[in-house]
């Protein structure tokens, strides 16, 4: 899939805006997924559809911020994959 | 002061070093991105007894050097001063352990600062070997002792009194019951549990774990002063022996 001409702006907005990143996406759902050992099939299959969904919802949107996208991936997540979605929504307040 | 109330003391010091949440916090993070990074299951207890062993170690050398300390500064006998010090050190810790050990938000993030917290979680997310894992096991004690510092020194002052052929086991019993909490977590990994499962657990129970690590620190507080510092007083002594 080509790159989506999506901003996004960075947490409290101290970096520079940056285009969006399906596959940096793709990759911290599939590690959120096998971190709570998700066999590696099921791992892959769930973090392509959380970004196929996430990519849908941005796509309209000239700017988003990154808590928008971790927000709308945890959604989604839940739906696929509970303990994924949990790892991935708290590893930030894990400590 | 007798060796059964002083090995009690180092028992008890020991049990409330290891209510401490960041070195579990760490162990977590650290295993779920070896996990996530798809390192094999002997790389990831590589690094998670790396981990153990950087705590084990550091929690060591601390209370070593205090006990080091004290008995150069008072030879034989403490001053009841130092102990009336700990008594108010440890029941200072539990109500600020009450209050603020938790941040109120959701998750088990923890008081530190979240630049530091940041840093320690940056670095358990680039550990790739047992060396790296060692130092942050050593970073996570030294970051957590400004609450380790009151039960560290109870058991110092504890071990000095001890004849030296008990001082060496003693320090070995504080610090094998300090990392029980990080060590049980590494089993728990170890033998195929999910992180999800062990964080959601911490979260959910993290208000009675408060609780109990601060009422733990009243406790020890109040039994220290009930067997060292008003015995020595209503004794008129202002050295335990």
């Amino acid at each position: 899939m080509s790159q989506l001409a999506v901003d996004v702006v960075k947490r409290n907005g101290k970096r520079a805006p940056e285009r969006f990143d399906h596959n940096k996406l793709r990759r911290s759902i599939h590690a959120a997924c096998l971190s709570v050992r998700s066999p590696e099939g099921q791992a892959a299959e769930t973090a392509q559809k959380v970004c196929d969904a996430v990519i849908i919802w941005c796509t309209d949107k000239p700017e988003i911020t990154s808590a928008d996208i971790r927000h709308q991936a945890s959604r989604t997540l839940k739906r696929f994959h509970p303990d994924a979605a949990y790892i991935y929504q708290h590893h930030k307040v894990i400590m | 002061m007798d060796t059964v109330t002083a090995l009690a003391i180092i028992a008890l010091a020991g049990l409330m070093h290891a209510t401490f949440q960041l070195s579990i916090s760490m162990v977590t993070l650290l295993s779920s991105h070896s996990i996530g990074k798809k390192h094999s299951g002997a790389q990831t207890t590589r690094l998670t007894l790396g981990f153990l062993g950087g705590t084990v170690t550091m929690t060591m050398l601390v209370v070593s050097f205090l006990t080091a300390v004290l008995s150069s500064l008072f030879r034989a006998y403490i001053p009841l001063a130092v102990w009336a010090v700990v008594c108010g050190l440890l029941i200072g810790l539990g109500i600020a352990i009450w209050v603020f050990y938790y941040r109120r938000q959701a998750g088990t993030a923890l008081w530190i600062p979240r630049s530091m917290a940041r840093f320690l979680s940056t670095r358990a997310k680039s550990a790739t070997s047992a060396s790296e894992s060692f130092s942050l096991g050593l970073t996570s004690v030294i970051a957590e002792l400004i609450f380790m510092i009151a039960p560290a020194l109870a058991a110092a002052c504890s071990l000095s009194y001890l004849p030296h052929r008990w001082q060496l086991p003693a320090l070995f019993l504080y610090t094998l019951i300090a990392s029980l909490g990080a060590g049980i977590v590494v089993v728990l990994i170890g033998s195929g549990h999910k992180i999800s499962d062990i964080q959601r657990w911490r979260e959910q129970n993290k208000h009675f774990l408060q609780f109990i690590a601060g009422s733990g620190f009243l406790v020890l507080g109040a039994f220290i002063y009930a067997n060292v510092v008003a015995l020595a007083a209503v004794a008129g002594n202002v050295t335990l022996k």
